[in-house]
C-alpha cells in the first residue's frame, strides 16, 4: 500500500517550468497532469474572454459564471494564470520572454498560426537552446489536413473508434443509427494525455542533455495508437472491422433490474463461476461457453433474460464472489459517492474563492514518494503581477499593458 | 552503475531499462510506448502460462497475429514464476532494470515473491508501475475486471451511448488508455528520479482514469446534485452537432458547429436553403431545443454527398467537419499517409514486411520508432540472461532444460 505525505514529500517534476497556451481540453489537460506533479504551470489566457471553457459549465446552480465553469476549474488546477494578447506586438515579446525562461512550451496553434506566433521550436530555440515546444492540434503540425478545424467529436470519428461504436446491446437497439464518440470529451483528454507522455520523454531526454526540439502530437494519431487493433487485424488477416462485426458473442452490455451491467468472460474458470451463478442451467453448459461463435447469440438471450431479474449490486457483489468478471455501470453521481474510490482518496476537497469548496475528481495514479497534488485553478490573470513582475515590468507598465488590453 | 546498453537507440528514453511483467492488454501498451520511447523493454513471459494474447482470443477467437504491435521493440524472455530459481532471476533482471511494470490483481506479484519490497531490496532506486483495474488498495481492490468494466465503473461507460438507448462498452480503447497512463507515470516517475533519485511503487487504476475523464461531469454532480446522462455524438455547447450519413455504403461524416459564425459559413456552405434562414434555427439555444428536426434537414444535405466531399465543402469554410473512418479507410487517408503514420516494420518470424502503427509523438530530435516487430517467445533468453545477467550460455540451456528459462 501506498502511503505518503502529500505536505512534505517532494513532487515528481519539482522545478520544471511549463508555459501553456491553449484552450478547452487538451491542452490544459495536459498542463494540469504536468501541475499535478508538480511544475511550475504558467497558463496564458487571451485578455478579455479567457479560455473557452470558462464559458462551457457545468456552473453552480446554472448560472453562467467565468470563474465557476467546473470545466474550466477542473481542467486548470494547480496552474498559475495569467492573461496576455499574444497577437499584439508587445504581448508577443512578452511571450518570447516567458519562453526564455521555461523549459516547456505546449500549444494548440496549427502550423500557420504557430508560424505567425513565432511559436516554433525553430525560433524560440534561439532565445532557449534546450527549450521543447510541443503542439497538440487535432491533425498534427504536418500534412494535408493539418489546417483542418475540428471539435472533439471529429476527432473521435477521424481517429477510428467512433467508427466502431457502438456494439452489443445498443447496436443490437438501433442498428440503424449514426456510430457515436464516447462520452465526455474522450479523444481531447487522450490527445492531452498522450502529449503528456511524450512530452515528459522529451523532458527526460533534455534533463540528459539533449537539446532543446519540437514534439508534434497529433490528437488523431493518438486515437489510432490506441486504437492500433483494428488496423492489425486488416494487416494481418484482411478483416476489416466494423461495430457491426465488433461484439462480444457472449455478455458485453446487459440490463440488470435497475439499470446496466458489463459481464466479459475470457477464462474458463470464468465461465465455469458464471455456470456456477446460474445454477448451471442447460443453456449454459461448458461446452456452449466454449463455442460462442455457434452459441452466443442464445446465451446472451438467456443471459439478458437472467440478468435483468437482478440488481446491478446483486450481479456485482455475486458474480465477483463467483470469481466473474462483472461490474455495473455507475452514473457521475454513483461514481462520486462510490466506496471504492472514496476509500482510496480518490476525490480530493478543493477550495476556490468564487465558487467555495467542492470535492473533484483526481488523478488516477498514485505514487509512493512523490504524489501528485491538486491545488485549485487560477482566477484570470491572477498571477499577471507575479509573472509579469518577475520578467522585470514595474506595477506602472502593467497598468499600462492592462489598460491597452495586452494583458 | 548502470549497464552500457548494446542496444540503446535514438529514442528520448534511450538507456532506460524495463522488466516487463505485464501480459494480456493495458500494461503491454504501456510497455510498448516505452519501447517506441527507446526504452529497452523485456517482456517477461513464460510457457507455463502464456500471454492471452498469444493465445486466440475466447471472444474473438482470431490468431494471435492480429494481438502483435503491442509487443513490438520488445525483447521477449521466458521464466517460469511459480520455480524458486526463475524468481531469483526476474529480481537479478529488475537489479539491472530502471524501471518494472506489471498488471496483475493485487497481491499477485507479492504472492510471486516480486512486489516492490523485494524489488527495492535487489535495486533501491527501482520504480515499480503497476496497473490495475481497481488500484492497489480499496474495497474492490481485488475485483476481476477488464476495458469494459473500468469504463463501467468509472462513470465514462454510462456516459458514452444514446440519450434513448442503453451504455455502450468501451474496450481496448479504454485499455490502451489506462496503458497510455501508465507510461505517463512511468516517465514522471523516470524524470523523479533524475531529479531526486528516489525511486517508487507507482499505482496506477484504469477505473480512476475513467472517472478522471469525466472530471467536469462529476463537478455537476458536486455543483448541483445533477447526474448527467449520455448524449450520443451531441454536446451541449454545439448545435448543430452530430454523424449525419452520407452517400455510399455506412459512409458518415462529423460536423460541429459552435458558433454564430460557424453557423452563417456552414449555412452559406450548404447552399442557404430556405430552412436554414428563418427564426427556427436562428440561434444556438434554438437550434439545440429543435436538433432533431435540424438533423433531418442536415442529412437531406450531406446524403448527396460522400463523407470527403462534405468534409472538403465544409472544411474550406472554416467549419469543423471530418469522416467517420473505418479502419481500411484510415490506412488510405492521404493525410495518415503524408504524416507516415503506418510505417513498415520487417516481421524476422515471417520474412515479411508489414505496416504498423506509428508513435503518436513525432520529436524533432529523439524520435520514438516501431522499428522490430513481436518477438518469438523467448526469443532474448540468451541475450538477456547471458549477454545482460552474465550466465555462461551453458547455465541458460540448462535452466531451459529444467524448464525455468520457460
Amino acid at each position: 500500500m501506498i502511503v505518503a505525505n502529500t505536505q512534505t514529500s517532494p513532487t515528481a517534476l519539482a522545478g520544471l517550468r511549463v508555459l501553456e497556451l491553449g484552450g478547452l481540453v487538451a491542452v490544459p489537460y495536459c498542463g494540469k497532469l504536468l501541475a499535478a506533479l508538480g511544475a511550475d504551470v504558467v497558463k496564458i489566457e487571451p485578455t478579455a474572454t479567457g479560455d473557452p471553457s470558462r464559458r462551457r459549465g457545468p456552473f453552480p446552480g446554472d448560472a453562467p459564471h467565468p470563474e465557476r465553469s467546473g470545466a474550466f476549474l477542473y481542467l486548470n488546477t494547480g496552474k498559475r494564470g495569467v492573461t496576455l494578447d499574444v497577437d499584439d506586438p508587445q504581448g508577443r515579446e512578452m511571450l518570447r520572454q516567458l519562453a526564455a525562461q521555461s523549459d516547456v512550451v505546449i500549444h494548440n496553434s496549427p502550423p500557420s498560426l504557430a508560424e505567425s506566433r513565432e511559436l516554433t521550436q525553430t525560433i524560440l530555440g534561439e532565445l532557449n537552446p534546450s527549450l521543447i515546444v510541443a503542439a497538440i492540434t487535432p491533425f498534427g503540425s504536418g500534412g494535408p489536413n493539418a489546417e483542418y478545424a475540428a471539435h472533439d467529436v471529429n476527432v473521435f470519428h477521424a481517429g477510428g473508434e467512433g467508427n466502431l461504436l457502438p456494439n452489443g446491446l445498443a447496436l443490437d437497439t438501433f442498428p440503424d443509427r449514426a456510430p457515436i464518440a464516447a462520452g465526455g470529451m474522450m479523444a481531447s483528454y487522450q490527445g492531452g494525455l498522450t502529449a503528456a507522455a511524450g512530452i515528459l520523454g522529451a523532458v527526460v531526454a533534455q534533463w540528459n542533455g539533449s537539446t532543446g526540439q519540437s514534439v508534434d502530437s497529433s490528437m488523431q494519431e493518438a486515437q489510432l495508437a490506441i486504437g492500433y487493433l483494428p488496423i492489425q487485424r486488416l494487416e494481418a488477416e484482411g478483416f476489416v472491422e466494423t461495430r457491426f462485426s465488433r461484439f462480444f458473442r457472449m455478455g458485453g452490455v446487459l440490463p440488470a433490474a435497475d439499470g446496466y451491467v458489463e459481464l466479459l468472460t475470457l477464462e474458463p474458470r470464468q465461465f465455469e463461476g458464471l455456470a456456477r451463478l446460474l445454477g448451471e442451467p442447460e443453456w449454459a453448459s461448458a461446452d456452449k461457453f466454449r463455442d460462442p461463435a455457434t452459441h452466443g447469440a442464445a446465451i446472451n438471450e438467456n443471459l439478458r433474460q437472467w440478468t435483468a431479474q437482478h440488481t446491478r449490486e446483486w450481479l456485482y457483489r455475486e458474480g465477483q464472489a463467483h470469481g466473474v468478471p462483472i461490474a455495473p455501470y455507475l452514473s457521475p453521481a454513483e461514481v462520486f459517492d462510490s466506496p471504492q474510490q472514496r476509500e482510496r482518496g480518490f476525490f480530493t476537497e478543493i477550495d476556490h474563492p468564487e465558487t467555495g469548496s467542492y470535492d473533484y475528481a483526481g488523478l488516477p495514479l498514485r505514487m509512493g514518494e512523490t504524489p501528485p497534488r491538486l491545488t485549485r485553478a487560477p482566477l484570470l490573470g491572477e498571477h499577471n503581477a507575479e509573472v509579469f513582475g518577475a520578467l522585470g515590468y514595474s506595477p506602472e507598465e502593467l497598468t499600462a499593458l492592462a489598460r491597452a488590453e495586452v494583458i | 552503475m548502470d549497464t552500457v546498453l548494446a542496444d540503446s537507440k535514438n529514442g528520448p528514453l534511450a538507456g532506460i531499462r524495463v522488466a516487463d511483467f505485464s501480459v494480456h492488454a493495458a500494461g503491454p501498451f504501456a510497455g510498448l510506448m516505452l519501447a517506441e520511447m527507446g526504452a529497452q523493454v523485456i517482456k517477461i513471459e513464460s510457457s507455463a502460462r502464456l500471454d492471452i494474447t498469444r493465445r486466440p482470443h475466447a471472444m474473438y477467437g482470431k490468431p494471435p497475429s492480429s494481438f502483435e504491435q503491442i509487443n513490438a521493440n520488445k525483447m521477449s524472455v521466458c521464466l517460469n514464476l511459480k520455480e524458486p530459481r526463475a524468481v531469483e532471476l526476474a529480481l537479478e533482471l529488475v537489479s539491472v532494470s530502471h524501471l518494472a511494470l506489471e498488471n496483475f490483481r493485487p497481491g499477485v506479484m507479492q504472492r510471486l515473491g516480486l512486489g516492490y519490497e523485494a524489488m527495492k531490496e535487489v535495486r533501491p532506486d527501482i520504480i515499480l508501475v503497476s496497473l490495475s483495474s481497481n488500484g492497489q488498495t480499496g474495497p474492490e481492490s481485488g475485483y476481476a475486471g477488464y476495458a469494459p468494466m473500468f469504463a463501467a465503473l468509472g462513470g465514462l461507460g454510462h456516459l458514452t451511448g444514446y440519450p434513448d438507448g442503453p451504455p455502450v462498452e468501451l474496450r481496448h480503447a479504454m485499455d490502451h488508455t489506462g496503458g497510455m497512463m501508465a507510461a505517463f507515470a512511468a516517465v514522471a516517475a523516470i524524470s523523479a528520479r533524475q531529479r531526486n533519485g528516489l525511486g517508487q511503487h507507482v499505482d496506477v487504476s484504469v477505473r480512476d482514469l475513467a472517472a478522471s475523464f469525466i472530471g467536469p461531469e462529476l463537478l455537476d454532480v458536486a455543483m448541483n446534485s445533477r447526474d448527467p446522462h449520455r448524449n450520443g455524438n451531441r454536446d451541449p455547447s454545439a448545435a448543430p452537432q452530430g454523424v449525419y450519413r452520407c452517400r455510399g455504403e455506412d459512409e458518415w461524416v462529423s460536423l460541429s458547429v459552435t458558433s454564430e459564425a460557424e453557423w452563417q459559413r456552414f449555412v452559406d456552405a450548404i447552399g442557404s436553403p430556405a430552412w436554414a434562414s428563418g427564426d427556427e434555427f436562428g440561434d444556438a439555444f434554438r437550434r439545440w431545443r429543435r436538433h432533431d428536426e435540424l438533423d433531418a434537414h442536415i442529412e437531406e444535405w450531406t446524403l448527396r454527398y460522400t463523407a470527403a466531399e462534405v468534409t472538403q465543402t465544409l472544411q474550406a469554410r472554416g467549419v469543423a467537419a471530418h469522416p467517420s473512418l473505418a479502419p481500411d479507410a484510415m490506412m488510405q487517408d492521404a493525410h495518415l499517409q503524408a504524416r507516415g503514420a503506418f510505417p513498415t516494420v520487417y516481421n524476422s518470424d515471417t520474412g515479411e514486411e508489414q505496416r504498423a502503427v506509428a508513435p503518436p509523438w513525432r520529436f524533432s530530435e529523439t524520435p520514438a520508432a516501431i522499428d522490430r516487430w513481436t518477438p518469438t517467445l523467448g526469443q532474448h533468453n540468451m541475450e538477456v540472461f547471458s549477454g545482460i545477467l552474465g550466465l555462461p550460455p551453458e547455465e541458460v540451456e540448462d535452466l531451459e532444460r529444467q524448464q525455468i528459462v520457460w
